[in-house]
């Protein structure tokens, strides 16, 4: 995160000097200037140019849109339809960080896991106006839904990523450890930052319901009948445990974990992340 | 009455809240939740299954009646109500462990059973130290006088009578099922071997037998196991042997104690569970009477001295009667004797015999003497009566071949203490010849030849003899036994025990007229030994008898030694008069019980002791070392009385009803959390 704050990077990506990097599949709204015309004429390929500037310092943002991230109650932010919800703030966070990191000069990319309405799930680290306004389309056309998988989202992103990127992960991380935290270790092989933003509801870990009621889950309709009452200190003690899994694992997998209650400014989130903290 | 019944229902219904359906995001977090408290109810159910079925097989074991056994190490007390209590207070029992003696402990464990014993229960007290001695005649229930007899009991210096004991309790029991409670400390080698038989017949009766051990971790005694005044010259030797009982090595003082009150101090060095000779030199002069030798040992005093004989030791012990003084000093038998018995003259040991004429035999005192030589004496008929007389005492008498000694000067006189009448005298060969018919190699198993056997035996070969005296055809017997034989099969050396004492007859001479004998290199030690042997055994000063404590005394008494006028009186060791009785005419025999070690004295009063009486306690009591344990008999005979046996029944009954309720309890919270959940 050294060139974060000044935005140091900027000069390079301006110079004639600039160093090529490698060749990229054309994405829409990628610069039509990048578009190497040659490539085109011999293969009738669209691909793209990508300088050492643009890959070497990138930071990705991952989303996560499963269904799970639908519920929530306590985001100050609201958002029709989804406020109150974990995915509001999360989509919220995403824009937020996004606009930051554009304005410092950092190619900024985002990649959405599970959700609907994404036409693009893996949106390359660029900068640019432009840029920052095909990742705010993109997040907006965004529905919670379907089963998440961060290992299948993450996958792809590791190979993208040099030594000095920065991954950005915002996710209740609602499925088994040890799923997706071999592709912790991916990234922190690589030398990668990787970033993780806990989204939790406090009231939904609480299980401050009064009655006994039947609990669903978005992500594959699995119904549970639980009285909250009766299994309320179990639930703390499993809640507990579960937290402890993942900052452990992610820590120990070399990444850094940020716990975000919806409840909080996300500022307070995002400035430990710029502090180092985590 | 249809809204009577319909009313309750619905308002149960009204009741019921609707089941709401929540969207949840943290399902995973829930499936945790319940595959926790699952996993937790399974271990419960499971611990409520075997809490049941515990209780179940408990059920119906109990219904079995099951009993356990198992081998305890003495038989179960308390079960008769008939109990005779055997307190051994024998000589070991005063071994003193801490500050108190075994039997102080024997007793207070015994008043400890007694007070165990049910109202009603019956009792007796037998001791067995010396000689068993039942204190009831029969079983009885006054406690209290059992607690007295036993606080009565007292140290003796008697072994242990185990058996006894055992017999004394069979006949209290009337030969019915009882207890025996033994207080002992199963010490020494035999005690408890012993009573096997009488323990069988116990036992055959119904009885168990309950040994309580009473002993020290590591018994430790020393004792002077045996003392006694040696053959031997003047001033011989007092040899004793001191057994160390213990497991430490140990450097102990021993004291000879002297009729003249004279002591003599020496240490010995006794290894663990080993015993030392000590040999110590007595004075030339001193007096007959019982000598003691005493060991300093803390652990157990009673053993620590050992009472002995010791006769008049002092000069003058060889007479000799010269039948025939030579023309020159050199030809006569004294000339040799002298120099065989006191080759260094008296001063240095040796013993210089008194030499006597014929006549001198009326000087012959059993006091002072303890060897006569008779050296070719022609008629020692008038002093016969004395010389048998002397002899029987305890007296040697050798007589040796000559030229004087004929068949009628001795043969009818001396009948008593020849081995067969004398024949004609016989050459063995030429007289005028040099040489002569050499004696036979003789056998080192004989007493007098033993001190030949490392070396010398053959010297003796060299004594040749040319002319002998020769005995009416006789045979062997335990009395009168063929020491020594000429070559070619003639008697040289015969004995014949008469009463206590001995005679040797040699059937050459002392001095060179019939043989080279005096001249010979075997001739001094010879002669040594064969006054050493014959002057070693007690003679005069009254009879000596050896008895043991706490063992009732029958001892003859050979007739004429004591005066009946006045009234004898025996003696103690406290010099207090001790309780006798004299039996018979022509022998008498001497009854008494010897409570004490020690010298007892019986004879008349004012005048020297007729008979000398050494008391010591049984040298097996010293033993203080556990042989072999009485349980360990009582198993071997009936081991089932060992076993202890505990009935199940009951506490498996308990067990189940406890377990029944722990699971009833357990199965509520159970299900009051469970409906809480729920």
């Amino acid at each position: 995160m050294d060139g974060l704050i000044t935005g140091s990077h900027r000069a390079r990506r301006l110079g004639a000097n600039v160093e090529f990097a490698e060749f990229k599949d054309y994405t829409p709204g990628d610069p039509l200037r990048d578009l190497d015309w040659k490539v085109l004429a011999k293969t009738n390929r669209l691909v793209t140019r990508r300088y050492q500037a643009e890959t070497e310092l990138a930071c990705h943002i991952v989303v996560d849109a499963s269904g799970d991230l639908g519920t929530g109650v306590s985001a100050s932010h609201s958002r029709p339809p989804l406020e109150g919800s974990k995915f509001g703030y999360a989509v919220c966070m995403a824009a937020t960080l996004a606009a930051y990191l554009e304005r410092h000069g950092e190619p900024v990319g985002l990649h959405v896991v599970a959700g609907e309405g994404v036409q693009y799930p893996h949106i390359p680290a660029r900068t640019g106006k432009r840029h920052l306004a095909q990742i705010f389309l993109a997040l907006a056309s965004l529905t919670p839904a379907g089963q998440a998988s961060l290992a299948e989202t993450l996958a792809p992103i590791a190979p993208q990523t040099r030594r000095r990127s920065l991954v950005l992960v915002l996710s209740d991380f609602m499925e088994e450890p040890e799923q997706w935290l071999m592709s912790v270790r991916a990234f922190a092989a690589r030398k990668t930052d990787f970033v993780a933003f806990q989204l939790a509801d406090r009231k939904e870990l609480s299980l401050s319901f009064d009655t006994p009621s039947i609990f669903v889950s978005p992500e594959d309709g699995a119904e549970l009948i639980v009285d909250p009452i009766g299994a309320a200190e179990e639930f703390e003690e499993v809640v507990e445990r579960f937290m402890s899994e993942v900052k452990n694992g992610i820590r120990k997998e070399g990444g850094r974990h940020i716990m975000t209650w919806t409840d909080r400014p996300m500022e307070m989130a995002i400035g430990r992340m710029i502090g180092g903290q985590g | 009455m249809g809204a009577l019944i319909v009313g309750p229902i619905l308002a149960h219904m009204a009741r019921q809240k609707p089941v709401q359906r929540i969207p949840y995001g943290a399902t995973l977090l829930l499936r945790r939740m319940v595959k926790r408290i699952r996993r937790k109810r399974r271990l419960r159910d499971l611990l409520l299954l075997l809490i049941r079925a515990l209780a179940v097989i408990l059920l119906v074991l109990a219904a079995a009646q099951p009993r356990l056994r198992w081998e305890g190490d003495v038989p179960e007390f308390g079960q008769s109500g008939r109990v005779v209590f055997l307190i051994d207070n024998s000589l070991s029992m005063g071994q003193v462990d801490g500050n108190k003696s075994l039997l102080s402990r024997a007793r207070e464990a015994a008043l400890k059973r007694l007070k165990q014993l049910p109202i009603g229960a019956e009792v007796a007290v037998v001791e067995f130290g010396g000689q068993a001695r039942a204190l009831n005649d029969k079983l009885h229930r006054n406690l209290q006088r059992a607690r007295s007899d036993i606080d009565g009991v007292q140290l003796s210096h008697g072994g242990t009578d185990l058996v006894g004991a055992l017999h004394e309790a069979r006949v209290l029991l009337e030969a019915q099922p009882g207890e025996v409670l033994v207080f002992t400390d199963e010490a020494g080698p035999v005690a408890v071997d012993e009573a096997a038989l009488e323990l069988e017949l116990l036992l055959g009766n119904g009885a168990s037998v309950i040994p309580i051990a009473v002993g020290t971790e590591r018994p430790r005694n020393l004792a002077i196991v045996s003392a006694e005044y040696g053959e031997g010259l003047e001033g011989g030797s007092i040899t004793m042997e001191v057994m160390n009982y213990g497991p430490d090595p140990v450097e102990a003082l021993v004291t000879v104690g002297l009729p003249d009150n004279s002591e003599i101090p020496v240490f010995v060095e006794l290894n663990p569970f080993e015993s030392a000779e000590e040999q110590v030199t007595v004075p030339p002069e001193v007096p007959g009477g019982v000598a003691w030798a005493r060991v300093k040992d803390p652990h157990l005093s009673l053993d620590d001295t050992r009472y002995f004989h010791l006769p008049r030791v002092g000069a003058s012990r060889v007479l000799v009667v010269d039948g025939d003084p030579g023309a020159t000093a050199v030809a006569s038998e004294i000339y040799f004797l002298e120099r065989a018995l006191a080759p260094w003259g008296a001063s240095r040991g040796g013993v210089l015999p008194e030499v006597k004429t014929l006549s001198g035999l009326a000087d012959l005192d059993e006091e002072r003497h303890r060897v006569v030589i008779l050296a070719n004496v022609s008629d020692p008929g008038p002093f016969a009566p004395k010389l048998v007389d002397f002899v029987r005492q305890g007296g040697g008498l050798v007589i040796s071949g000559g030229e004087n000694v004929t068949n009628e000067g001795y043969n009818a006189p001396l009948r008593d203490l020849l081995p067969a009448s004398l024949r004609k005298r016989r050459n063995l060969v030429d007289l005028s010849a040099r040489g002569g018919v050499p004696l036979a190699l003789p056998s080192i198993e004989e007493p007098l030849f033993k001190a030949f056997t490392r070396g010398g035996r053959s010297a003796l070969t060299r004594m040749t003899a040319r002319r002998i005296l020769t005995f009416e055809a006789f045979k062997e017997s335990e009395n009168v036994r063929i020491l020594a034989r000429w070559e070619g099969g003639h008697p040289a050396l015969v004995e014949r025990r008469v009463g206590r004492g001995r005679v040797l007859v040699w059937t050459s001479t002392f001095d060179l007229g019939w043989g080279n004998a005096p001249i010979q290199a075997a001739f001094m030690p010879l002669m040594q030994r064969i006054v050493g042997l014959l002057g070693g055994g007690e003679v005069g000063g009254g009879e000596r008898i050896e008895v043991a404590v706490g063992e009732p005394v029958v001892s003859p008494i050979p007739a004429g030694i004591l005066s009946m006028e006045p009234e004898p009186i025996l003696k103690g060791p406290d010099g207090q008069t001790v309780p006798f009785q004299l039996e018979g005419k022509e022998e008498l025999v001497l009854r008494f019980y010897p409570k004490l070690p020690g010298a007892y004295a019986l004879g008349v009063d004012g005048a020297p002791p007729s008979v000398w009486i050494a008391a010591n306690v049984a040298s097996e009591e010293s033993d203080v070392r556990v042989t072999k344990r009485l349980a360990t008999v009582e198993s071997e005979i009936a081991p089932e009385l060992f076993m202890r046996e505990a009935r199940l029944a009951q506490p498996l009954i308990w067990g189940a009803i406890g377990l029944g309720l722990l699971q009833a309890v357990f199965a509520r919270i159970l299900a009051r959390r469970e409906h809480e959940a729920a």
